[in-house]
Parts: C-alpha cells; structure tokens; sequence
C-alpha cells in the first residue's frame, strides 16, 4: 500500500498479547485513516454500552494517509475511545511528532484492548514492541515520565502518556504527545489510565511511501502555496497564535463570559494574542511538516505564577479568562502550564471553574465545600489553586474532577452546566453565532468547535462570509463543514490547512499518495460516511436527540449587552431542517436510504 | 467617533486607538482617508483593488459591515469602529 503503511498493531493489555494485522485496503479506501478507520474499527469491535472505563473498552490510535509525509501540517492522529466524561464516541485529534513517528514505525492503527493488571508503558522500535512495567512511573506528571522512558529508551523516543489526572481517571483527562500536545476532549486520558497503561514510546525509522511522487510533489507544492498565500494560514496564526480570537469574539459579542452570562468582557485585550506576542512569547512553534505555526511557547516571569511551556490557545485563554471574569493572562498561562504537565482538557477545566464559580456566587457552594477558598469571579490566584487541586486529586478538586455537569447536577442545578453530551461548550457564544450552535448540539462527541467550525464563514469570512445572526442556510453549512471536517480528520492533516485550500486540493493529494483516485465529492462522502458511522454508534450506545440540544441559558435566556444583546439560540428551528439534509428522520436516525447511500446498511 | 485597531494593524498605525471626524462619513471614507495617513502598509491587509477586502473584519458599534453596506455604510459621530486584518484561529 502507498500512504498507508498496512498494518495494524494491536496490544492486549489483559494477557500481554502483542500482534499484528493487514489493513484491510477496502476499508482504508472508504475511511481513510485517524478518525475514520479509528471509528470503523472502534464501532465494529466494542459494544456501544460498554462502560468507559471498564477493560471492554478499546484505546484506538491512528494517524492517517497523509501523516508522515510532506503534505501541508500532516502531522495529527487521532484517540478513538468511548468518552469517559460523555459516553459518546471520542475521537481527539493531537498534533506534535508523534503521530509522523508510529507511521515511521510501521504501523497506520496502534489498538489497546483489556486492561494491564499493573501500570506499563508500550516500547515500539520499528517491529520490536514490547509492554514495559510502569509502576516506577505511576505518579509522575508528563514531563517527567518523558524524560525518564527516553532515558530507559531511545534519546528520540517520541512519547505519548498520561499524567496524574489519567492516572486518577479523572472525567477529563487528556493523553499528552511531545509534551505540550493533547489528544484532549472527552476524557481519553481516563481511558488510558482506567488501563493502566501510562505511555506509548515510539521510535520509527521508516518512511511513508508514495504512489506517483511526482504528482503528489505538484499536489503538494500548489497546497503549499495556496495557505502560505492565505494571510491567515500564511501570516496570521503564526505571528499572533489562534489567541488572537479574543478581541473578535469580544468585539462581537459573542464571548462567553461569566460561564455565559453575558457576552463581552472588559479585560479580554489583556488575554488576547496581540497581548500573548507582547508579553509571554518567546516564539511560534509548528508540528510535523507544518507551515502554519500557531504554537505558542511561552514564559511567565511573574513570580506567583511563573512557569515554561506552550499555551495559551484561544479556548484556553477564554476559559481560564473571561469566562472565569478574570483578565490576568500570567495566571491564565500557569492554569494552563499545570493541565499540560499533569493531562487534563483545558477547555472542560476552565469550563468547570467557571461552572464552580456560578454555584458559589448562586451561594449553592460554600467555602466549606472549597476548603476555605475563595471561589469568586476574577479570582484569579483560586481558580489557579482549584486547577492544581484538580490535577493533584486533592480537596475541592476531586468534586472539579467530575466536569461540570456532574459538578452542577451534584448541587441540583444541572443547568448551570454549559455542555452538550456532558461535555463542556467552547469559546463561542452560540446565541451570537447560530450556526455554531447547531453544531455544537450535534458534533457526535459532544460540544466541539473543531467539529464544523462555521466559525469560518459566519465570522471571519473565509472561504465566504455568511450572516452570523440569522439561520437560513446554516444547517447546510453545519452539514458540510461537519463532513468535510470528518474527512479531512481522516486524512491526518491539520484543520488550520483549510485556511487556504479544501476538498479539491485533499482529493488530489490523496488519489497521488495512495493511487486510489479521490474525487473532491468522493472526499466528502468519506466525511459523511465517518460521521453517520459515529451517529448510529451514540444511538446504540443510549443517546437520543434529546442530546442534540445546548444548555437552557443558551436556549432561553438572552445574552444581556454589547452587539449580540437580546440574542438567543435558535437551535430548535435548524434542527428539524439539519435531520432532513442529513437524511435522518424526526428522531435523529439516519433513515436506510442514507445508509445505504453511505454504504453503511446492515 | 473612535477607531481601534488590532493585530498587525497595531504594528502599522502604531496605535490601539485614535479618534476621526467627518461629517456624514461612510466606512469607504475612513478607510481611504487611513489609507492615505498610514500608506501601503495599511492598504495591503484591508482593501483589494481599492475595495473591502472580504477576510477583513470591520465592525461598527459590534456589527459588521460585510452584513451591512460594506464601504458604502454610513457613520455617526459617536460610532466606534474596530478593524481586524485577517486572522483567524480555532
């Protein structure tokens, strides 16, 4: 096989098994790779009611065709799991180096099953792969479990693990790959470590083959060029980082503050990327075969909070910041420091302050539940400390560590909770921006924005602008920007690629990669299949279209100043239309027809 | 009325913020008339053949003129006008 390497390495973690499979070149034409072969395998193997964290369920890591090569910011893979905090199919999508490096090491899907009777970690060199005793790790944040198997292993291991928050399963632990990326929503982390299993070590001295290198050189270099002339692929995110969203979101209104309360916030300048490059910076950084750069390594000095590392990105900076009311961008960055270092999601985390702050201002969580902390909007030295409690497993932190619907349900108030499918919602305001909204209620692993970012079109005007206040036409868009983006996920490129090129530009890089031809229609059937495949799987496992819904303050209660005052979702009028686009009936199930459209009939 | 400016359009005004007067002023004649102060180092991230450029974000009061009447939409004295080059992020 050309792109893929055609091999599929699977890990028993109960018996110690370690085999290795034929990719089946069928199912690699029709789901690509990452999140789409991840999902084949994951909903055709595991019982969609599987307990999360029970040894039934399976870890899936994928990178996909493109990803070791030199295509444009290929670098991703993707976790596909069943979500310890949402029960809905995970499929978290990292960048880094590691992804290029189980590629190298011959292998396109690395399968975990069962669960290790005691910690280990999985050495792979190239065909050598070997479970390894982990108990000397077991308690070590990520970088020091990094630095200590590369000292146990090869000095270029590249290394994927969990931290602490893994290990202690909390709902929203993340798996962190080269120290400061994360395969991070939905709790893959707690999947990993309800395993037992601390890390993936991986040294690869391969390489990914071609089927017409000279016509995946022209793919390549026209791909290439089209971001780099993009002033947002090409200039934009790698002077000021994806943090530079704040002040637009702000400007709009659409910039949930207060865990939504409201729209705008006073101090958001002082978060924002033009701040970032101000003060914090000390330089843009890319994943594997990226020309893009958006990360942002960064340092704190300020003594409370001083730190190194990489962060914040935009959802990051928000939730930490304004949606906390806070506005000090030393402490945002150490709140983020600590998630990296120890595995968690920074977006469900700072979410779940947030949530915790509302429940202690509404007088429903005292200081006595805090330990006498002082859980008040722009404290930013609490939600400092509430975080590292969280990553530790101590205090208060252990109640944080269910996210926040779990958190506010506890106190009897579930609706103070922003999340769909349990899951926590980004830095959008979707009563400002409505096609956000639609999708946020129907991305299959609960709230997302990477899931069909109409954020696109509906505020920064690329490849069009669209009217972000009204609803016609946005289930279409919500339809194709979810397929597409399913697609492309597969394909192990970056989603920031789209600033500057699309389905056209993956279908020729693929069809010259692999050698099957991939049409730009064909791409997006690929997307579209992927996506109905995770839909009938959360249908198995329990969810309805009751699940395809946003929290009630974003349904009822209109944002209260700024541009977007007086707004509301209006979700339940796009969502009727969506199920008919999308070839679903009136209860969100994908009708036979579409099936076997999609070749997905039983 | 008062104009702010983010991202690289910091660098290149070399301000957050200033004020502008004109009576009956549309967004076109702010544009030309900053056009014509910060030369073609401003031209270049807002306008494309002397027209809005689309990934520019230029928002009056918090709406954004590409919903309005893009070049064409009125001003007010007491309006405040922000201008975003183009950025982008998720």
């Amino acid at each position: 096989m050309y792109g893929w390497i055609g091999k599929v390495l699977r890990v028993n973690l109960s018996t110690g098994k370690i085999s290795t499979e034929a990719l089946d070149p069928g199912l690699a034409k029709d789901y690509l790779g990452a999140r789409g072969l991840g999902t084949k395998i994951m909903t055709d193997e595991v019982d969609p009611k599987v307990d999360p964290l029970s040894p039934e369920n399976k870890l899936i890591f994928a990178p996909g065709p493109l990803t070791g090569s030199y295509a444009p910011s290929a670098g991703r893979y993707t976790v596909v799991t069943k979500g310890a905090l949402t029960g809905a199919i995970a499929s978290a999508n990292s960048g880094g180096v590691w992804g290029p490096e189980l590629k190298f090491a011959g292998y396109d899907i690395l399968i975990f099953e069962g669960a290790a009777p005691k910690p280990v970690y999985l050495w792979i060199k190239d065909q050598t792969v070997e479970l390894r005793d982990a108990s000397h790790l077991w308690g070590k944040n990520v970088p020091e479990t990094s630095d200590a198997i590369r000292a146990e292993t090869d000095d270029d291991a590249k290394i994927a693990c969990i931290g602490q928050a893994g290990e202690n399963k909390v709902l929203f632990a993340c798996i962190m790959n080269d120290l400061h990326r994360a395969a991070g929503r939905s709790g893959t982390g707690a999947v990993m470590g309800s395993k037992n299993l601390k890390a993936v070590a991986v040294v690869g001295t391969g390489a990914v083959t071609c089927a017409d290198p000279k016509s995946f050189e022209l793919a390549v270099m026209k791909a290439r060029d089209k971001i780099q002339k993009h002033p947002v692929g090409g200039t934009g995110l790698r002077l000021y980082g994806t943090d530079v969203l704040t002040n637009i979101l702000n400007q709009i209104g659409a910039y949930p503050t207060k865990n939504f309360q409201d729209g705008q916030f006073a101090g958001a300048d002082k978060l924002g990327g033009e701040t970032l490059a101000a003060t914090l910076l000390q330089r843009p950084k890319g994943c594997f075969s990226c020309i893009i750069s958006c990360g942002r390594v960064t340092k704190v000095t300020n003594k409370q909070y001083a730190g190194e590392g990489e962060g914040p990105e935009y959802e990051t900076s928000w939730g930490f910041g304004g949606d906390c009311f806070i506005d000090n961008l030393d402490a945002v960055t150490k709140a983020n420091y600590l998630c990296n270092e120890h595995g968690l999601d920074t977006i469900t985390m700072a979410a779940t302050v947030a949530c915790a702050m509302e429940l202690y201002e509404k007088g429903l969580i005292t200081r006595e539940d805090t330990g006498g902390i002082a859980l008040e909007w722009g404290n930013a030295e609490a939600m400092v400390e509430v975080t590292r409690l969280t990553c530790v497993g101590e205090g208060f932190g252990k109640k944080l560590a269910l996210g926040s619907y779990r958190l506010a349900d506890s106190y009897g108030h579930p609706e103070l909770s922003m999340t769909v499918k349990k899951q926590e919602i980004p830095a959008y305001d979707a009563r400002g921006i409505q096609g956000i909204g639609l999708n946020y209620a129907t991305a299959n692993c609960g709230a997302a924005h990477v899931r069909g970012y109409t954020i696109s079109p509906e505020v920064l005007g690329t490849p069009m602008k669209v009217d972000k206040d009204t609803i016609d036409g946005k289930p279409a868009l919500v339809i194709l920007f979810q397929n597409l983006t399913a697609a492309l996920d597969a394909t192990g490129a970056c989603l920031f690629t789209t600033f500057g090129i699309g389905a056209d530009e993956f279908a020729e890089m693929l069809s010259a990669i692999t050698g099957v031809a991939y049409t730009a229609e064909g791409f997006l059937r690929c997307g579209d299949r992927i996506f109905n495949l995770e839909r009938q799987w959360n249908l198995a496992a329990g969810l309805t279209t009751k699940d395809d819904s946003l929290p009630p303050r974003l349904l009822h209660e209109p944002i209260k100043t700024g541009p977007s005052k007086g707004m509301v979702s209006r979700l339940p009028e796009m969502l009727p239309v969506y199920y008919e686009l999308r070839g679903w009936d009136e209860n969100g199930v994908p009708t036979s027809v579409k099936l076997g459209e999609l070749g997905l009939a039983a | 009325m008062k104009v702010q400016y983010f991202a690289l359009l910091r660098d290149v005004t070399g301000k957050r913020e200033e004020e502008w007067h004109q009576p009956e002023a549309t967004v076109g004649d702010l544009m030309r008339d900053l056009v014509t102060k910060y030369g073609h180092a401003f031209e270049r991230w807002v306008m494309k053949d002397g027209a809005l450029w689309n990934l520019v974000i230029i928002l009056v009061n918090g709406r954004d003129v590409r919903q309005m009447r893009r070049f064409d939409t009125p001003l007010a004295p007491d309006d405040t006008v922000v201008i975003f080059p183009p950025v982008g992020g998720g």
